[in-house]
């Protein structure tokens, strides 16, 4: 109801605003009248566009009082006020609640036993597909190559290849890292960092060396 | 100044005279506009009517300052102001008649300004208004640069019903009625942003005062100067508004990835955020929840264990028992958004997978601090594609949550962002090699 009363006003305020304009200057209304049009339509264009955000704001508010669950008085002022203090009990709540959670995480009994039935199944799985390791560099521009690594899969053996493409100076520009049947797929378009352009034999080498390396590294910690 | 040719005694005929005179002393169509754009509407009416009636009403200082600013011929238009305005009724009816004979527009323009001025309410005689209508006056008292050219583009008629709501109280003791204004309203000219209800302020430069308020919100002051005054008692209208400023910024605070700083955002960042909240809170809940039924399954498991030797029947119808209650059904999605200045991250979980989106704006190469959060987080990568878009890196990341772990949507997307911004921020400026 305000609102539309608030519309209908203003209606009838540019309405006169216009008349004004054009009809008091009587002598010079010839002179002015372009300007006297732009600037109502301006006005009237500026009237609409501030009506718009004023009903934009308006809107927004009544999804906000809909939204808190516990309003006050019904004043613009009070609504923010209550939206603020129910974020704050929102925010506690979840806070209370993951406390709780950490809390029965770090009492809980659950066993370790899941991580090491998986790397068994991996292993199992990898062999029984025939897929085997595979290390294979190929070179495409320059300093750049296609790097495509199968490796067993295990916990954190992504983060290794990464780091493993850092050390050597490598920078992906397109990767793409698949899992299935235990085995994971690494796949990616690199570009050599540094200046000396490496031989493909030899980032094959590294690759292989390093991971015949990550094997032997232990499986992390679950924390 | 339009007064000068509406009034009663005046000569309809020379009214092109006046116009001239009008024209004179330096006026421009833009000043008038300028004015005018701001205020929606009467409020411009009011302020050029209580211009020339305290013109008309202070003649003494006034005089002087007219007679500097106009010419001669204005000057002798002035005791024609004196003698001849009104301070009834009857008058008006005569004004009412005079625009018609000048113009049927100007006629239009006046009985519809009349009619929206009667509609909108804003002359009605309610003490809130009438005081406020003293301040405009008063502030000329002091200003000596009245600007009479500012005035043409109104109908004079619509003065008029001002006038004689305002005359009543006797002109000489104006002042003294200034002097005695409610508190809370200040004399504008002493006080530049002065603010009675409504939010009249005084232009220092040339004198014009506006109302910020639009005749609409005549009716609706009333309701909060009740409600604000019953309430908070806030001594001005500014600091109600300064104070519902500070209220937007706290709350503009207190969400996490604000965007622009206007008030229609900072309400519809709040809803995102308080729908985000609430998710969060359930999930946390579905998994408490699951949380204690697992536990009290393997205490179960255990008691049953140590039991089984003795009897196992009935362990067994037990059990089954127990685990139906404690089974949640309950299924755990939750959906995040985190924005940060170079980077975005979304964050989306099913059960137990967790898909995750990264862009961020192209510096370093990311992927090996977001591998090894992952890790940290026990998130099992199953699947990863992404890589250099032109100035970004988009990455996006399946993963599935490795049994036993209770990570959160909200833990990790702000996690996520958080690294990420760390590093990208540590990372000193590097030239990126393009492909």
């Amino acid at each position: 109801m305000d609102m539309e009363f608030l519309k209908s006003e203003l209606n009838e305020l540019a309405i006169t605003d216009h008349q004004r304009l054009t009809g008091g200057r009587m002598g010079r209304r010839k002179l002015e009248d372009d300007d006297d049009n732009n600037n109502k339509e301006f006005k009237s264009k500026n009237l609409q566009a501030e009506r718009r955000r004023r009903q934009k704001l308006s809107d927004r508010l009544l999804t906000l009082r809909s939204l808190v669950p516990i309003i006050t008085n019904m004043n613009k002022a009070t609504i923010i006020d209550d939206a603020i203090t129910y974020i704050q009990e929102l925010q506690k709540t979840s806070q209370v609640l993951s406390e709780q959670l950490l809390e029965m995480e770090g009492s809980s009994e659950e066993s370790v036993m899941p991580m090491k039935l998986e790397i068994d199944v991996a292993q199992h799985d990898m062999k029984k597909c025939g897929i085997k390791e595979e290390v294979k560099v190929s070179n495409i521009d320059g300093n750049k190559f296609l790097i495509k690594i199968i490796v067993e899969k295990k916990r954190g053996c992504f983060t290794q290849l990464v780091e493993a493409m850092n050390y050597l100076g490598f920078e992906l520009s397109e990767t793409n890292v698949t899992t299935f049947s235990g085995a994971m797929l690494f796949s990616s378009c690199v570009q050599g960092k540094y200046g000396d352009t490496l031989m493909v034999e030899h980032i094959e080498e590294l690759l292989s060396e390093m991971m015949k390396s990550m094997k032997k590294i232990p499986n992390l910690p679950l924390n | 100044m339009k007064v000068y040719e509406e009034s009663g005694c005046f000569d309809p005929h020379s009214i092109p005279d006046c116009q001239e005179l009008m024209g004179l002393p330096g006026t421009t169509p833009t000043n008038c506009h300028n004015s005018l754009e701001d205020t929606l509407n009467v409020s411009s009416y009011n302020h050029h009517h209580h211009e020339d009636a305290s013109a008309a009403l202070d003649m003494e200082p006034h005089q002087h300052y007219l007679l500097d600013n106009t010419t001669n011929s204005h000057s002798h238009l002035i005791p024609y102001l004196t003698q001849d305005l009104p301070y009834d009724q009857s008058h008006w009816e005569s004004f009412n008649v005079l625009p018609s004979s000048s113009s049927p527009e100007a006629a239009a323009a006046a009985a519809s300004a009349a009619a929206a001025a009667a509609a909108a309410g804003a002359y009605t005689p309610t003490p809130d208004l009438l005081s406020l209508f003293h301040l405009p006056r008063c502030s000329f008292l002091p200003n000596p640069s009245i600007s009479f050219e500012t005035t043409p583009g109104s109908p004079s008629v619509v003065y008029d019903p001002l006038f004689h709501l305002n005359l009543p109280p006797q002109p000489p003791v104006f002042r003294e009625l200034l002097q005695s204004l409610p508190h809370g309203y200040t004399v504008p000219a002493d006080d530049k942003d002065a603010a009675g209800v409504g939010g009249l302020y005084h232009d220092g430069d040339n004198g014009i005062i506006q109302f910020t308020r639009d005749i609409s919100m005549a009716g609706r002051a009333k309701d909060r100067d009740k409600a604000g005054k019953t309430t908070k008692h806030f001594a001005t209208e500014r600091e109600r508004r300064v104070h519902l400023n500070d209220k937007y910024q706290a709350l503009r605070t207190m969400v996490p990835s604000p965007t622009k700083n206007d008030r229609a955002s900072i309400v519809g960042d709040a809803i995102d955020y308080i729908k985000e909240l609430l998710g969060t809170v359930r999930e946390l809940q579905i998994l408490v929840d699951k949380k204690r039924c697992g536990q009290e399954r393997s205490k179960r498991l255990k008691t049953e264990d140590a039991a089984s030797a003795a009897d196992a029947g009935d362990v067994e119808i037990k059990s089954l028992g127990d685990t139906e209650q404690c089974y949640n059904t309950s299924l755990r999605s939750s959906w995040l958004q985190r924005k940060s200045k170079d980077s975005e991250v979304d964050v989306r979980i099913v059960d137990d997978e967790v898909t995750i989106k990264l862009v961020q704006r192209k510096k370093i190469n990311c992927l090996l601090f977001v591998s090894r959060l992952l890790d940290e987080l026990q998130l099992d990568l199953l699947h990863v594609a992404g890589g250099n878009i032109g100035d970004y890196y988009s990455f996006l990341f399946n993963t599935k949550i490795y049994e036993g772990s209770s990570v959160y949507a909200c833990a990790i997307a702000n996690k996520l962002i958080d690294v990420v911004d760390k590093q990208y921020a540590a990372a000193p400026p590097t030239s990126s090699t393009s492909l």
